[in-house]
């Protein structure tokens, strides 16, 4: 029972992540900075309970803030990079990210023990769950009402101006520009609430598996989060959810029974994927965004 | 109303605009013409802040535009439309109009919020007159990908007059339109300049040009060769010589 | 005072170090740069094919104790084929305009040549030989190491014979055209397949003289060096201007040397951290790298 619970936790925790990606990806920014802003909402989180003792909401909401404002401090550099080169940007920024937290020391003695991120030996012992008597069906529910208020939020604003304008971005920066959107604004209004997201994810991933590695913040997370919304299509937020479910129900665990060998068939199969159908998952939509994102020029973009 | 004062862009070697002057006053209706590769295009981006000049300047309502980016612009009042159609594919018609930028009492009467959610009936009726006027009522939900051409041309047209702009900048509105199309562009024309907008159309339709301006400017090279009614520029040597065997067309 | 002088010695050294060391740096960013700027997409497959060639160098060595000039030529014609199959498996069947697809394919690449090498090698680090690892330099207070000038040499050595390839070659002549045209490259008559897997190919060569470098210089070869490996090229690819060789050369030995100042003064574990906020200073202050331009400009 345990095994499915945590699977379903992580599928949670993933679609979080993809829709933090999702919003970036509708106004054309391609960002594999959400490993990063993941982190920094775990890393927050698990600093203010452990160390401060603060209860598990405040701790969400600060991380939250937190990596909101790294996000917005991150979303002003990005504008002036375009294309492949904010991938690599955001690649840059995620590593930085990885590699401080790496470096994070901060051990405290609290009731004769050691407790606190501890560098390059992880952040063990994030026991809030289980100090505060949470069983583990208790802490699903609690992650997925959380999925469930930012997906209701997204599908929401998809219906208002909100959705329009950002897909407007997204598809055309020049012509938004000229017909009076503030694409500034609405870039780094995207990013800042990525990072929201992407932290909210994270501060309810510290709590779940207790221990944070620095391993886990890596490009290849990075990778997952705008792959379920790019899998998935552009059109609304369930196929960023079916995304998760496919690669993470399907592709992670299901391939588990290789073992070793599960990583080369994933290479094989990513390989496979973007050869025999390359667009074929994508509606028309998802590939006009993806085309004006990576600076891919049409026959008509002499102005 | 708007000045154009020894307005220059150089791309490297290439002089696409050249030291030009012009000024177009309120309520007039502009056309501008020349060969292709004359730099109208160019000229249209330098008005409407796409380019950043060379050097000159470029002044409306008395004051300089440098460094107003395009949606800056359209908040001083000048609009313009694309020569190959830049629609909002992925949105449908109504949404395109939507986040296109409504007038600016529109705005300035609501909340960000309400401005955001854009579910005010000020805005929704303000919406609807535009594709009355577009004649586009009955496509409000089809997505702009999916219109006829001349329907795109209409689309690209009421965004740019949903801003309620006062300077109107059309670049080559006319472009693969047959006659009858033509000759309803012009009546949209007019009744924009009925509406209080001054318009300045760049344009290679002849018709189009000669039936609906005031005044007409001649470009060649970046530079202005010739200045006048439309009679006057089609009667100008220096005019026939630059189109070489345009000269017969009205 | 003397501390002073001490300090700027050890500092001076750190740095000329790693210009040494930074060559092997630059022929991989080299490697990225050639790719970006023939087809306008990046391989993330590069650096995992040229320590595959190192791999298969490396073999050569512990099977058939080949000399160190032959490990290095299995190394590059070993990474040469990888560096065509990856074209072959990732970009030569996805459609041009899409980036993407392409930066997918290549990251899948990798992780498979990873996960085999992880497999042969059963994960533990093997030891790769070195030349002149026993000569040392002795300049005043400085000590230059025999095995860094070596790998230094070899890497002006290839980068010259790149240059001859591709400006006094009519295969270079191709290489260029396809860059800036394909498709008039294409009406004249030019394969721009033929073409772009030469292109990965030579770049391929490249990658396993490099990834043989460095293992020689580091004297460790194992498949933990892959990530930081495609990062650093990608960074010095960056740098110098996507598309630019003299960018990448430039960049790659500053880097090598920035990186090395700051493993001196802040320790390994910081040190890759100040190379990516160097890289990320470049990108969002001067984009276009040190000197922007595409591989065709003479």
């Amino acid at each position: 029972m345990d095994y499915y619970l945590n699977l379903i936790n992580t599928i949670g925790i993933h679609t979080l992540l993809g829709l933090s990606a999702y919003l970036l990806i509708l106004t054309g920014q391609v960002s594999m900075a959400q490993a990063g802003f993941f982190g920094i909402g775990a890393y927050t989180a698990a600093i203010l309970t452990v160390i401060f003792e603060w209860s598990i909401l405040s701790a969400i909401g600060a991380a939250m803030l937190v990596s909101g404002g790294v996000a917005f401090l991150v979303g002003f550099p990005a504008l002036r990079v375009k294309g492949l080169m904010l991938v690599v940007a955001t690649v840059a920024f995620s590593e930085f990210a990885r590699m401080f937290f790496y470096n994070v020391k901060w051990r405290v003695i609290r009731d004769g023990a050691e407790i606190g991120p501890n560098g390059t030996m992880g952040f063990p012992e994030i026991r809030y769950f289980n100090d505060n008597g949470w069983l583990n069906w208790e802490v699903t529910i609690f992650l997925w009402v959380f999925v469930a208020i930012v997906m209701a939020l997204i599908w929401w604003s998809d219906k208002t101006r909100i959705g329009a304008v950002l897909r407007a971005v997204g598809e055309d920066e020049l012509a938004a520009d000229s017909t009076g959107i503030n694409v500034t604004v609405v870039k780094v209004a995207a990013m800042t609430a990525g990072g929201v997201i992407a932290g909210l994810a994270g501060s309810l991933y510290a709590h779940q598996v207790t221990d944070l590695d620095h391993h886990t913040f890596t490009v290849l997370l990075a990778t997952f989060a705008i792959a379920y919304p790019i899998l998935g299509g552009l059109s609304n937020v369930f196929g960023t959810l079916i995304a998760v479910l496919f690669i993470q129900g399907l592709l992670v665990e299901g391939l588990r029974f290789l073992g070793d060998w599960r990583m080369l068939l994933f290479g094989v199969l990513i390989i496979l994927a973007m050869n025999i159908k390359p667009l074929g998952l994508f509606d028309n939509q998802t590939i006009r965004i993806l085309r004006n994102a990576l600076g891919v020029k049409r026959q008509s973009d002499s102005v | 109303m708007l000045e154009i004062k020894t307005l220059s862009k150089y791309f490297g070697g290439v002089k696409a605009v050249d030291n030009l002057d012009l000024q177009v006053e309120r309520g007039e209706i502009v056309g501008l013409i020349g060969p292709n590769g004359s730099g109208k295009s160019t000229l249209v981006n330098l008005v409407c802040g796409v380019l950043k000049p060379t050097s000159g300047e470029v002044i409306f309502k008395g004051r300089s535009m440098a460094g107003q980016l395009p949606s800056a612009r359209l908040k001083h009042g000048i609009a313009r439309t694309f020569q190959n159609i830049r629609l909002f594919g992925g949105l449908t018609v109504w949404q395109n109009l939507w986040v296109a930028r409504n007038s600016t009492e529109d705005i300035q009467s609501q909340s960000i919020l309400r401005r955001w959610l854009g579910s005010s009936t000020t805005l929704k009726r303000e919406i609807e007159t535009m594709l009355e006027f577009s004649d586009l009522a009955d496509k409000a939900d089809v997505l702009a990908s999916n219109l006829a051409f001349g329907e795109q041309r209409r689309l690209e047209l009421a965004r740019a007059v949903a801003a309620k702009p006062q300077l109107l900048l059309l670049d080559e509105p006319a472009a693969g339109m047959n006659q009858a199309e033509v000759a309803e562009l012009e009546q949209r024309i007019r009744s924009l300049r009925e509406q209080g907008i001054t318009i300045l159309l760049v344009e290679h339709v002849m018709q189009l040009v000669m039936g609906v301006t005031d005044r007409i400017a001649v470009l060649n090279f970046g530079s202005k060769i010739a200045e006048g009614t439309p009679n006057d520029v089609q009667e100008n040597a220096a005019v026939q010589e630059a189109y070489l065997g345009h000269s017969d067309q009205s | 005072m003397e501390d002073f002088w001490y300090e700027f010695v050890e500092v001076t050294q750190a740095i000329a170090d790693g210009l040494l060391f930074g060559s092997t740096y630059a022929l991989i960013g080299i490697g990225f740069t050639l790719i970006f700027g023939a087809m306008g997409k990046l391989n993330m497959a590069y650096a995992a094919a040229a320590l595959g060639g190192a791999y298969a160098g490396l073999a050569g060595f512990v099977l058939i104790k080949a000399p160190l000039v032959l490990v290095f030529g299995i190394s590059a014609a070993a990474a040469a084929g990888l560096g065509y199959a990856i074209y072959f498996a990732c970009f030569r069947f996805i459609p041009v305009n899409n980036h993407l697809a392409a930066l997918m394919a290549s990251v899948g690449g990798l992780f498979f040549i990873d996960e085999v090498v992880v497999h042969v090698t059963r994960g533990s680090p093997l030891t790769f030989p070195s030349m002149f690892s026993d000569v040392f330099f002795e300049l005043g207070p400085y000590g230059i190491r025999g095995d860094l000038v070596f790998v230094f040499i070899i890497g002006l050595v290839s980068t010259g014979v790149l240059l001859y390839i591709l400006f006094r070659t009519r295969l270079g002549l191709a290489t260029r055209a396809v860059a800036q045209q394909d498709i008039a490259a294409r009406l004249c008559g030019i394969g721009v397949h033929t073409t772009n897997s030469v292109t990965f190919t030579i770049a391929g060569i490249l990658g396993g003289v490099a990834g043989a470098m460095t293992a020689a210089a580091v004297g460790v070869l194992s498949p933990v060096m892959t990530v930081p490996l495609t990062v650093k090229g990608i960074i010095v690819a960056v740098i110098g201007g996507l598309g630019s060789i003299p960018g990448a050369i430039i960049a790659g030995l500053f880097v090598g040397g920035f990186e090395n100042v700051f493993l001196y003064f802040r320790g390994i574990d910081e040190r890759d951290m100040y190379v990516v906020a160097l890289l990320f200073l470049f990108l969002v202050f001067r984009p276009n790298g040190l000197f922007g331009t595409a591989i065709t400009r003479d």
